[in-house]
Order: structure tokens, then C-alpha cells, then sequence
């Protein structure tokens, strides 16, 4: 009886700590959508699952999207303005068209239900919006009328990337290690795949003939299309710090690739050399930007690396600015005419003058709902 | 939290993962594997406690006999309760060992399968900064949640949660001695009844990961139960017509 009374005692009084300390484990997210810049108007996603439209000049709020905190849902796509219209996939697996002018709903696709979340910036090409969708196909959509035009057999469980489009085939890299090439007309499979050592965040970037893409078993990939094997995977000695999350990009020759290991490299195109790298202080997430020479890159800790890509660097690249926010960034971000437009995991908006070397006066914006 | 994460909660999280890899990707076969390792690491713990058991099943006639002589005298009766258990070497708290050690296993257990089923973007991003350098563990993600019916990463289903509460009262049945004394029979049922009631709803509210690994817990706790103490213990069926079978008697 005491036996019994001491373990019940014990049982009820650890099982509060159990739960207490399951709470560090949850299933946290806010969605990290970047920002679009358009004619002096910043579209971008929130945390709380709004698209916000923002006057760069003003800094005031010009419309948001929806305004019934019941149609709100997590968004991780960078808004997308084409025509009329910005298109936004959000992680309840809806694509949205909203009126660029007024932020009223257009259509919708599916008209009700969900495809599974959409993680991966859809891509508008010739009056069609693609999207990779967490239910392992990709989408065709009319622009328009948000019609579906085909939508591909399951490739994978999930697919959390941007399709790259290139003449008439879409690729796309999947969650479990795929790359596909479908046909951009009817969404058939061409025939050709390539399979990594592990699962793929980052888009596929194309240069060349070439598919350049980083995995989660820290290797760079460089793929002759069509070949099932890769040219080099980057770095030939041994593996890096850590995932290559976020999507190269492509110029003149060279690979830019961040790391998840703080690090960005620049990697010979033909060779996979690496030609120079430079250490951030902390993780990098997102894809770096060019922007004419100017190479620009945040770090998960919110500073602003700027290089000047036309520079011999040595075997370690210097930054020509660092400028930090003083928020984390994990969302995409957009740079242009010497301005750098980010938006913080503190769910604020930042524009950084690269020229001035700092964050530009009266930023950042809000974004949090008015009360 | 940092330390935890350190010395517990990141070696489990990897060995878990390296499992996955190692047993074709498949997360559930990665927790039973996890499992039964824990339980060979309790194994000590958990053989003294069978032991404990044995010798306590088959104190049972003496102290069934102590319970009718000093019945009406409770104080009385723990004293000397206690003086027999004495004699015998034997500890009765003994019992609670394994399942108090178990408990920081299933604290990790717990934040291992959210981290690595990682259903966020955010999680996924999060998990590659625990990650080991192996290249068994980064090769192994993304990890494939489903195993039979159950999808790992969601709330456990009913047929889970009376899969977990049977297995439960299974195993504490046949270690539970009936007796004599109706208050203590009575509340012997009650608690036989409370905990896997308990952990059947808990693994309701908790991922399906963490009730597969209480099932196969309980199962392999039957198991070494049956072979160490020589049978099925209590667990008998008891007939409406006679009185309760006691071992022993």
C-alpha cells in the first residue's frame, strides 16, 4: 500500500516535468516569405500569415491581405508580382492571386481544400504559375484565372523547392534526394532523374547545361543534364560544415553557394574548385543575391555581407560591408538599386543602404497586426 | 537546456536518426531498435527489480498471513510487513528504479522524434544544427514518419492508445498480488486500472513515436517478466464462483 501511495506520488509529480520539458520539443513555425520590391512597393508575407503591401517611400502600410485572421495561414513563398496581380502559395496549401492595387482576392486554387503546403517560391512563366507543392506534385495554373492546367504524377513525398524552368522543362529537386525534368507543356515525366545521397531544399540552379545544387549531405552537386551521375560535388576533400540549405546561383563561371556551416564558397563552375570562401558568423540560409559586382548575402544572425565580386580575393574572400540588422533572417530577400530589403524572424522589414553601410532611416516597419 | 541537449537529448536524437538508416529508413523500426537498447542498458535495474518481485511473489502466503493476523491493526501490520521484507532482502520500492530512469529516455525520446521528423520547414533547420558530422545521420533526413498504421510524427489513435494501456496492464498484473485486506485490494485494482488508463490517453496526446515505444516497452518488460519469474505471475483468470487464486496457496 505505502509501495503503491510512493510510486503514485512520484508518478504524478515527475509527469508535469515530462510535459513541461515536451514543450522545448514542439513543432514551432512563423513562415519566412522574403520580399518582392515593385515599383517602389514592398510585397512580403508575415508572421501571422498576412501579404502586406508597404510604400518604400512612405514606409505606410498600403494594403495587407487577408483581413480575416480565420483565412490566415503560415507563408514561407516570396510574394510574386506578375501583372496585375500578386500570387503567393502559402503552407495551408492554397495558391492565392490578389489584386496588386487593392489586395482583394482574385481567385484561388485549390477552390477549396489544400495540394498539401507549398514551401518553394512558385515561378510565372508565359501566362502559367508553377508550383511544387508538399503532396509531391508540381501545378500548372493559368495566371489568370488560376485554372489547372496539368499537374504531374506524386515524385516525392514532399518537394519544399522552386521548380527552375529552362525552354520547355521544368526541373525540380525533392525533399528525398530527386531531381525530375518534366515537360513544361503537359507536366509528363521526360525520363531523366538524378538521385543524391540525400534529400534536396535547395532549387536546382541551371547554368549552362549544368544543374548546380547543394544537399543535406553537405555536398555541392554539378549535373550534366541528362547524366545520371554527378560531374564533382563540392568539396572533394571531404564534406562541409553542414547542409547547403539555400540555392546557388550562377555567374560568369562561378558558383555561389551558402552553407549552413556559416560559410559562403565560390566554386569554379567547369572545375568545382573552390575558388575562394568567406566565414559568416552564423548559418546561411538563404541565397545570395547579385546584384552588378556587388555579391550580397545575410547570415541567421542578421548581418549583411556585401563583396565586390570583381576583386582577387585570395584563398578567403573580405567583404567589402558588413552591416547587421539586429534580427535573425532566415527569409529570401531582394536587392536592388543599392538596397538591400529583409525581413526579419522579428517579423519587421528592414531596408539596408549598401552605399551607406547601414540600415536606412525610418526602418524597420512592423508587420505585426495593428490592435 | 544547452547541457541537456548535449548529453542527452542530441545523442539520442542521432542515434535514433543512424538507426533509421541503418534499418532501410524506417523510423519505426529505429524506435523498437532504440528501445530495446534502453531496456538493455536498464537491464540491471530491471533484473533486481524482477528479482524483487519473484521474491516478493513468493512471500505472499506469509504476508497474506501477517494481513489476517494484524488486519485491524495497520500500523502494526507495516511494521512487521516491513520487518519480513527485511528478512528477505528484500527492498519494495525496488520496483520503481527502471521506471524512474526511464523517465529522462522518454523526455528525449519525445524531443528526438519531433526533431527528427521535423514537419516544418523551421524544425528541419533547426534539426541540421544537432545533427553529428555522420554521414550516416545527414544521409538518413528526410526521415519516412509512417510505420504500419501510424504516422510517428501525429497524436497516437485509439488502437495505439489500448495497444499501449493493454500491454501496460498486462505487465503490471502479473506482478500484482492480490489481498486479503478489501481497502488494499481495493486500491491495488484502482491503481492496476489507473496507469495504463493514463498512458493510454497520454498516447493520445503525445506523438505515436513515444506510444510505439511504451508498447514495445511493456512487451519486452513481459517478456523478461515471464522468463525471470517463471510464468505469468498474477495474471490469471479469476473464476466468479471461487475465491482469489493466491500464489502460493
Amino acid at each position: 500500500m505505502k509501495q503503491l501511495k510512493v510510486f503514485f506520488v512520484i508518478v504524478i509529480a515527475l509527469l508535469p516535468l515530462v510535459l513541461v520539458s515536451c514543450i522545448g520539443a514542439s513543432q514551432s513555425a512563423g513562415g519566412w516569405s522574403g520580399p518582392t520590391v515593385e515599383d517602389g512597393i514592398i510585397y512580403a508575407g508575415t508572421r501571422d500569415g498576412r501579404v502586406v503591401a508597404i510604400n518604400v517611400s512612405t514606409r505606410e502600410l498600403r494594403w495587407d491581405w487577408p483581413d480575416t485572421a480565420g483565412l490566415r495561414s503560415l507563408i514561407y513563398t516570396t510574394p510574386i508580382v506578375h501583372g496585375d496581380l500578386v500570387y503567393v502559395g502559402t503552407y495551408g496549401g492554397q495558391v492565392h492571386a490578389v489584386t496588386l492595387d487593392r489586395g482583394t482576392e482574385r481567385w484561388v486554387y485549390p477552390r477549396t481544400g489544400s495540394i498539401g503546403a507549398i514551401v518553394g517560391r512558385p515561378v510565372v512563366v508565359n501566362e502559367t504559375i508553377y508550383v511544387a507543392s508538399s503532396d509531391g506534385r508540381v501545378y500548372a495554373l493559368d495566371t489568370t484565372y488560376g485554372d489547372l492546367k496539368w499537374k504531374s504524377e506524386p515524385l516525392a513525398d514532399k518537394l519544399w523547392t522552386s521548380p527552375t524552368i529552362v525552354d520547355d522543362t521544368l526541373f525540380v529537386s525533392t525533399l528525398d534526394g530527386h531531381i525530375y525534368d518534366l515537360s513544361l507543356e503537359t507536366g509528363q515525366l521526360l525520363g531523366w532523374s538524378f538521385e543524391a545521397e540525400a534529400g534536396f531544399t535547395s532549387s536546382p540552379a541551371v547554368y549552362e547545361d549544368r544543374i548546380y545544387v547543394g544537399s543535406f549531405d553537405r555536398y555541392l552537386y554539378a549535373i550534366e543534364m541528362g547524366s545520371n551521375a554527378s560531374i564533382w560535388k563540392f568539396p572533394r576533400e571531404e564534406p562541409a560544415g553542414n547542409w547547403f540549405w539555400a540555392s546557388p546561383i550562377v555567374s560568369e563561371g562561378i558558383v555561389y553557394a551558402g552553407c549552413l556551416d556559416g560559410k559562403l564558397y565560390a566554386i569554379g563552375a567547369e572545375t568545382g574548385e573552390r575558388i575562394w570562401e568567406f566565414d559568416a558568423e552564423d548559418s546561411i540560409v538563404s541565397s545570395p543575391v547579385l546584384m552588378d559586382n556587388l555579391l550580397v548575402i545575410t547570415d541567421e544572425s542578421g548581418t549583411v555581407y556585401v563583396f565586390d565580386v570583381s576583386t582577387e580575393f585570395g584563398d578567403e574572400a573580405v567583404a567589402l560591408k558588413a552591416i547587421s540588422i539586429g534580427a535573425s533572417v532566415r527569409s529570401p530577400f531582394s536587392a536592388r538599386d543599392g538596397l538591400v530589403y529583409i525581413r526579419g524572424e522579428d517579423n519587421s522589414m528592414y531596408v539596408v543602404d549598401i552605399d551607406k553601410g547601414e540600415v536606412v532611416d525610418g526602418w524597420p516597419v512592423s508587420l505585426a497586426t495593428e490592435k | 537546456m544547452e547541457v541537456w541537449n548535449l548529453l542527452v537529448g542530441n545523442p539520442v536524437l542521432n542515434v535514433l536518426i543512424a538507426l533509421s538508416h541503418i534499418l532501410g529508413g524506417s523510423f519505426g523500426l529505429a524506435i523498437i531498435a532504440l528501445t530495446i537498447i534502453v531496456r538493455l542498458i536498464t537491464w540491471p535495474l530491471t533484473k533486481r527489480q524482477l528479482n524483487s518481485t519473484k521474491a516478493m511473489q513468493e512471500m505472499q502466503p506469509k504476508i497474506q498471513e501477517l494481513q489476517k493476523k494484524y488486519g485491524k491493526n495497520q500500523q502494526k501490520l507495516q511494521q512487521e510487513m516491513m520487518k519480513l521484507y527485511k528478512e528477505a532482502g528484500v527492498n519494495p520500492l525496488g520496483c520503481l528504479w527502471p521506471m524512474l530512469v526511464q523517465f529522462p529516455i522518454w523526455i528525449a525520446l519525445y524531443q528526438a522524434i519531433m526533431k527528427a521528423l521535423a514537419t516544418t520547414p523551421e524544425n528541419l533547420l533547426d534539426l541540421a544544427a544537432r545533427l553529428y558530422s555522420w554521414d550516416i545521420v545527414n544521409q538518413a533526413i528526410p526521415l519516412n514518419s509512417h510505420f504500419l498504421w501510424l504516422d510517428l510524427g501525429s497524436r497516437g489513435d485509439i488502437v495505439l492508445a489500448i495497444i499501449v494501456g493493454g500491454t501496460m496492464w498486462v505487465q503490471q498484473k502479473m506482478t500484482q498480488a492480490p489481498s486479503l485486506d478489501p481497502r488494499q485490494e481495493s486500491t491495488s485494482r484502482m491503481m492496476l486500472l489507473m496507469m495504463p488508463i493514463m498512458f493510454g490517453l497520454l498516447s493520445l496526446s503525445f506523438p505515436a513515436g513515444l506510444g510505439l515505444y511504451w508498447a514495445v516497452s511493456s512487451v519486452i518488460g513481459i517478456i523478461a517478466q515471464y522468463f525471470i519469474t517463471g510464468g505469468w505471475g498474477y495474471l490469471k483468470l479469476r473464476s466468479p464462483f471461487g475465491p482469489t487464486p493466491v500464489k502460493g496457496k
